[in-house]
């Protein structure tokens, strides 16, 4: 037998054979070791569950089109590639318009979107009812609801108005005035004629300009330098016959025919985008405590069938990364040539990266007061020890062992328990971050390899540490001590 | 031929002389008993002798060697080399089992070797409880194991303090029967005891009172 194989059988023979004494060492350490390996595993996984968490506080980033660009569905989809694979929670897009419920004489912004994603941006959306689906349906904020006193199931006419008809009047006015008509045609010798109509309330000609600088001046141009021709149109309603509405000017008839004709095709290409009007099922009240309340939401398809366009004013993602990954997406979207721009909502990522930062510092002090706590455990025991063995100690130095020697099997037994605490601390340890993920943040966690190597490292160490004072008193007892009784 | 010479050798706690001026020779293959009351000196000579305490004055030669000026560290390994220890409690590793106890005493030595190991256990007569542990033996099965631990590395000196004070007589005539088979083997034996049945087994006895060395009685009836 080798040396080391008796070393080896010594130093394990007095850990199973003195049962009590080395349970309370190696539970210290296999303790110190679980909550080691377990908070270290927290350490990593936390942020990353921390960071779902906080999604739950609304989007941390928006996309909008760039400076005289637009967005729509499908440019969406393609920014969203710029997105790391797994961090993005959710994106929901936004049509905002302004509809009217005419019995009610109101009119509200309301929200095209879709609510799959809305669930993931907004998670603290709060719904009675249920969220629509694109069937004609809508989801009434509550503010509105209580103003116009609509229930889960009643039924809103809401009308749409198209962009073109309010062109004119002030944007910021609801009640617009009259619609502006732009339209050209064709006059003598291939030369355009335009022509501007302002319409009133009732969709009558209010004033009427016409261009018709390309013709003759003797003759089409005096369409335009004739007021008596534009003012037979001052009243009309469109679509204009010629010959009826009005009469063509003697010795322009081609002109006189192109202006008319520009104003008809003019009207019939708004007429596709006249005031729409359809009647919503509500599905659902929304409570937010925030402004979203003064909102209607209906689907993106819906918004699309009602207004004709399939268009986005900005899209909310929520996206689950550090401060500094999102700052480098937002550069990345801004920057992908789709002609959007991406921000990030500095209120949400600033607090989840200050939360995560404070939880992070405090779970590393818990360790390292943990850790010290082992150390000084782990050292009374083998004090406790060292003076239970007072008398073998003091055999084995009688019997020739070398100062040298007593350290070396203090020092094996503390290295053995700590690989053995370390090993049963890193298991004990997964299962219990295991445990506190699964009930704090609702999710498991995965396994890293490279834990049990590191406890086990960090337990040997600590064992190794709270040994020296130990071995110091070891090393310190006297052989003679054996002879005569003590 | 010396083995063991003590020259003048005195110890002195404060006021106290534990050994005043004491001379003691011992032959190589001799069998000496130390006796006298507690008090006289008997420990202090065998911590000395055993290399685990130094004289304050004298010389102590062992196998030529003084002892007396060497350090700890040079100590521990001339008691390794040649000096068996037997103790009054028997004083074994208790979580290790009779066969491992023995080997530690090789391990220190040299190498641990199981076999020869049993064979020792064998020849105090407990080969078949070689894997016992030290409470599943009687008081003087363990003495036995200390005898066989003592004997493994072949020193040139057993040393034995009080190695039948607490046995009872039967195990007391095994313990001094393999002492004599040792002797008969050429080893030196110094066994210090206060029971003159133990001393008269020995070839010599030295009789110490108040640290001096009161008289020296031969043993006329000692049978080789």
């Amino acid at each position: 037998m080798t040396k080391r194989r008796m070393f080896i059988r010594m130093i394990t023979a007095s850990l199973l054979r003195r049962r009590s004494r080395m349970l309370i060492a190696l539970l210290s350490i296999g303790i110190g070791a679980t909550i080691l390996a377990g908070m270290v595993t927290i350490y990593y996984d936390v942020p990353r569950q921390m960071r779902a968490q906080m999604r739950s506080y609304g989007a941390n980033m928006l996309v909008m089109p760039g400076d005289g660009e637009t967005l729509d569905s499908e440019k969406l989809a393609r920014v969203l590639t710029q997105l790391p694979g797994d961090a993005l929670v959710g994106a929901a897009p936004y049509r905002y318009v302004r509809l009217d419920m005419t019995s009610r004489q109101q009119s509200f912004t309301t929200a095209g979107t879709d609510f799959s994603q809305v669930v993931k941006t907004s998670p603290y959306f709060s719904v009675e009812g249920r969220y629509p689906d694109s069937g004609r349906e809508v989801l009434v904020g509550k503010e509105i609801a209580e103003t116009i006193g609509v229930k889960v199931g009643s039924d809103m006419e809401l009308t749409w108005q198209p962009a073109t008809v309010r062109t004119s009047g002030d944007a910021t006015e609801d009640r617009v005035p009259g619609a502006t008509l732009i339209g050209a045609a064709e006059g003598w010798s291939s030369g355009t004629v335009t022509v501007t109509a302002v319409l009133d309330d009732e969709a009558k000609i209010k004033t009427l300009n016409i261009d018709a600088s390309t013709q003759t001046a003797e003759f089409g141009g005096r369409t335009q330098t004739e007021p008596e021709f534009a003012q037979q149109f001052i009243g009309k309603s469109l679509p204009i016959t010629i010959g009826e509405d009005v009469d063509a000017l003697s010795g322009a008839t081609i002109t006189s025919n192109a202006v008319v004709e520009a104003l008809n095709g003019a009207h019939s290409a708004t007429d596709a985008a006249k005031p729409n009007t359809v009647r919503y099922t509500v599905t659902g009240i929304l409570t937010t405590g925030g402004e979203e309340e003064g909102y209607v939401f209906m689907s993106l398809e819906d918004m699309e069938t009602l207004t004709g366009e399939d268009k986005l004013d900005v899209a909310e993602l929520s996206v689950s990364a550090e401060e500094e990954q999102l700052n480098a997406c937002a550069e990345a979207i801004t920057q992908s040539g789709e002609g959007v721009k991406a921000r990030l909502v500095k209120r949400v990522t600033k607090s989840e990266t200050a939360v995560l930062g404070k939880l992070q510092a405090l779970v590393f002090l818990v360790t390292v007061v943990v850790l010290l706590l082992t150390m000084i455990c782990v050292s009374t025991t083998m004090m406790a020890v060292v003076s239970e063995r007072r008398r073998e100690i003091g055999l084995r130095k009688a019997l020739g062992a070398s100062d040298g020697s007593i350290r070396v099997e203090f020092l094996g037994e503390g290295v053995f328990l700590g690989i053995l605490g370390g090993v049963l601390g890193a298991i004990l340890g997964f299962v219990f971050a295991q445990v506190v993920s699964v009930n704090v943040f609702n999710s498991s966690i995965t396994f890293q390899p490279l834990l049990l190597p590191v406890t086990v490292l960090v337990s040997v160490v600590i064992a190794a540490v709270s040994c020296l004072m130990p071995i110091k008193r070891a090393v310190a007892i006297d052989p003679a001590l054996v002879l005569k009784g003590e | 031929m010396a083995l063991l010479e003590l020259k003048n050798v005195s110890k002195i706690y404060g006021e106290l002389k534990a050994l005043d001026n004491v001379s003691l020779h011992v032959d190589k293959g001799e069998w000496v008993a130390i006796m006298g009351p507690s008090g006289s000196g008997k420990s202090t000579m065998m911590n000395i002798i055993g290399c685990m305490d130094k004289p304050t004055k004298g010389e102590v030669l062992l196998d030529g060697v003084d002892i007396s000026k060497e350090s700890s560290k040079r100590l521990t390994d001339i008691r390794r080399d040649k000096i068996g220890l037997i103790f009054q409690q028997f004083h074994m590793v208790n979580y290790l089992t009779a066969v491992e106890n023995v080997m530690v005493s090789q391990y220190y030595h040299s190498m641990p070797d199981e076999e020869e190991a049993l064979e020792a256990l064998g020849r105090v007569g407990l080969r078949e409880r070689a894997r016992h542990l030290p409470s599943q033996l009687s008081g003087g099965e363990q003495q036995r194991v200390c005898v066989a631990r003592a004997l493994i590395n072949h020193p040139e000196l057993i040393l034995a303090d009080e190695p039948t004070g607490n046995l009872d007589e039967a195990n007391e005539n095994i313990v001094l029967d393999l002492f004599r088979q040792l002797h008969r083997e050429g080893t030196t034996l110094i066994v210090v005891t206060h029971d003159p049945e133990v001393a008269e087994a020995a070839q010599r006895t030295i009789v110490l009172e108040h640290g001096r060395v009161a008289r020296e009685v031969v043993n006329e009836n000692f049978v080789e």
